[in-house]
């Protein structure tokens, strides 16, 4: 009777354990081998704000989709005639904006229809384009992929020159958990390099961080940037990620009224994003067209160029804004001292 | 008597975790299925992409070349909503495979069906996604982020655009140009007939979403006048208003 207990028992249990067993779910997919990708964590600056929003919420950083993603942004073909790179426009040396380009070029001898940002400290920026017309990250590469003057390419024909490349299948499988190539996770490790893009050791940084000190002429400027400037170019990122009308005369052969392009709401007409200052003295030209060449040139639209009759004109610059030539000169040190080329030499964003 | 007692014990906690391995769903309702099916017509008359000629109320001529729309957010319960989270259908009358979608209901007997015609605000704002939010599936504005929630294109002699092309790309998803607000829309079961959801069978629902809608009833949308529309704003959301009452459903049957 006994024997009975103790045999019913261990049947129940070896049978109960295999079931338990059974139950496991197998995560990896035989034909992938392991999945163990490095996890990275975004650094924030010291004293800097937290993003507004995670942009890495729904894609968690690894190694792999890093280097992924930065492969993706130095390839042709991503573009229609494989000339094209997302690097075609984002040079790393030009705090990935387009060097002494108003317009950019793209496909087919076409001109983009406004001037190619710089590509750094996007983990802070609630939207991104001139207009706000884009509202993630992840979905921002579609615009120049497909745009005809820019890459001219369909997202279905990249992704088939991806499948049939030999590296791609296995760069997708050590960074996702397997070799499917699709545009969700193009866009993620595109994401997971642009992203990760921060400028945070100019000169200044260092002033702030204690580790530098600002030259008289670059005080006076810094001091003149907080009382003129600071309202919109807010620190530490040197934008308020806001959109303004800064008063400049609509160019007639664009005819690009910003904002209002994507709100329909007349109260856009005409505001485009205020841009980061950092790295001002490499991200020329300026303005939403790249209509002006120079900083100086720039100081003295905001000093006599303003158009105030603009009714969207923002209320900050009604009266224009008021600095001396002397104080101009000091103003100019100061943004000199927002370059950073720690960024902008970084091995970690070279094609190599 | 007390082997016999364990016995029984261990029987069961083996039964117990053999039950608990068949599924992850963690609520232990009984489930049966419930399918839609789809038909595209005008005015009642079947859809027929490039070769239907077609007249709207203001007897203008037209031809359907494209006709997509998604629907999210459905549910057969009506009062207490039980959506079929995270789950998106991309209804597209070029694929015939999309003109039917199936999805799991608590066994019971239901009264209305809900959905909201488009992709709710949330995953407009999240990043890439995948399957039928693909981008591929060409319903994602690249340049002012966000789905095109439903999409009509197709020629008419009366527009007066290049080759007289008439399209019809409606979205928008927050603020003044929100279309989602209207066009979450509950249908009623037709009285004596209802969605009767039984254990491991499908209750299958037969919608007719007719395009004659487009045309009226607010808005009064004349080719003539107004040919495209591709961009948030005024117009699509008038146009939204008209095409959430193009859905009536004509048949159930419970399997």
């Amino acid at each position: 009777m006994k024997l009975r207990i103790i045999l019913t028992l261990c049947l129940s249990i070896v049978f109960t354990a295999l079931f338990i067993g059974a139950c496991k779910k197998n995560d990896v997919p035989v034909d992938e081998g392991p999945y163990n990708p490095t996890y990275i964590n975004f650094k924030i600056p010291a004293g800097w704000p937290t993003p507004p929003s995670d942009i890495f919420a729904n894609n968690r950083l690894t190694e792999e989709g890093f280097q992924l993603g930065k492969k993706l942004f130095y390839d042709g073909r991503l573009s229609k005639d494989g000339n094209f790179p997302c690097a075609s426009c984002h040079q790393q040396f030009a705090a990935f904006s387009t060097y002494d380009h108003d317009f950019s070029h793209g496909f087919n001898n076409s001109f983009t229809t406004r001037n190619a940002p710089g590509l750094f400290n996007l983990a802070w920026m609630t939207r991104l384009h001139w207009d706000g017309g884009i509202n993630h990250i992840e979905v921002q590469p579609l615009a120049p992929i497909t745009a005809i003057n820019e890459m001219a390419e369909t997202i279905d024909n990249v992704l088939n020159k991806l499948k049939v490349d030999t590296a791609y299948p296995k760069l997708f499988r050590a960074a996702f958990g397997s070799s499917e190539i699709n545009s969700q996770r193009m866009l993620k490790a595109l994401a997971q390099f642009m992203g990760t893009i921060v400028s945070s050791n100019s000169k200044y940084d260092k002033v702030k961080r204690g580790e530098a000190v600002f030259t008289t002429n670059e005080l006076n400027g810094y001091n003149l940037f907080k009382a003129n400037c600071e309202a919109c170019h807010k620190e530490p990122l040197f934008t308020d990620n806001s959109f303004r009308n800064n008063g400049l005369a609509v160019n007639p052969f664009l005819n690009d009224f910003g904002r209002l392009q994507i709100t329909n709401d007349k109260n856009d007409s005409l505001k485009f994003k205020v841009p980061s200052l950092r790295n001002v003295m490499l991200t020329f030209p300026y303005m939403h067209d790249g209509r002006i060449f120079s900083v100086g040139t720039v100081i003295d639209h905001y000093r006599t160029g303003i158009i105030t009759s603009q009714p969207t004109l923002d209320p900050l610059l009604v009266n224009r804004i008021a600095i001396s030539n002397f104080q101009k000169n000091d103003l100019i040190y100061f943004l000199n001292t927002l370059t950073d080329t720690t960024m902008t030499r970084d091995r970690r964003f070279s094609q190599q | 008597m007390k082997a016999k007692i364990i016995t029984y014990f261990f029987i069961g906690a083996t039964a117990f975790h053999l039950y608990s391995c068949q599924k992850d769903v963690t609520n232990e309702e009984k489930t049966g299925t419930v399918k839609i099916t789809i038909k595209n017509t005008v005015k009642g008359t079947p859809m027929a992409l490039n070769t239907g000629n077609y007249t709207n109320p203001f007897g203008e001529q037209y031809s359907i070349s494209k006709f997509k729309y998604y629907l999210s957010n459905v549910s057969v319960t009506g009062n207490n909503i039980n959506p079929v989270n995270g789950r998106y259908f991309l209804i597209d009358e070029s694929t015939p495979a999309s003109l039917s979608f199936s999805f799991p209901a608590p066994v019971k007997t239901y009264a209305t069906i809900s959905f909201l015609i488009g992709v709710d605000s949330a995953r407009n704002v999240s990043g890439a996604q995948t399957g039928a939010l693909d981008p591929l599936n060409d319903m994602f504005w690249t340049w002012n982020s966000g789905y095109i929630m439903a999409k009509m294109e197709g020629n008419s002699p009366q527009s007066t655009v290049v080759n007289n092309k008439v399209e019809y790309h409606i979205g928008g998803f927050s603020g003044v140009n929100n279309v989602l607000l209207n066009t979450g829309i509950t249908i009623p079961i037709p009285p004596l007939i209802l969605i009767d959801v039984r254990e491991g069978r499908t209750s299958e629902i037969f919608i007719e979403a007719d395009f004659d809608k487009w045309w009226q009833n607010p808005f009064e949308l004349k080719i003539a006048n107004n040919p495209v529309c591709t961009t948030p704003g005024a117009l699509a959301k008038t146009i939204a208003d008209n095409y959430k009452k193009m859905f009536i459903i004509t048949e159930i049957k419970n399997y």
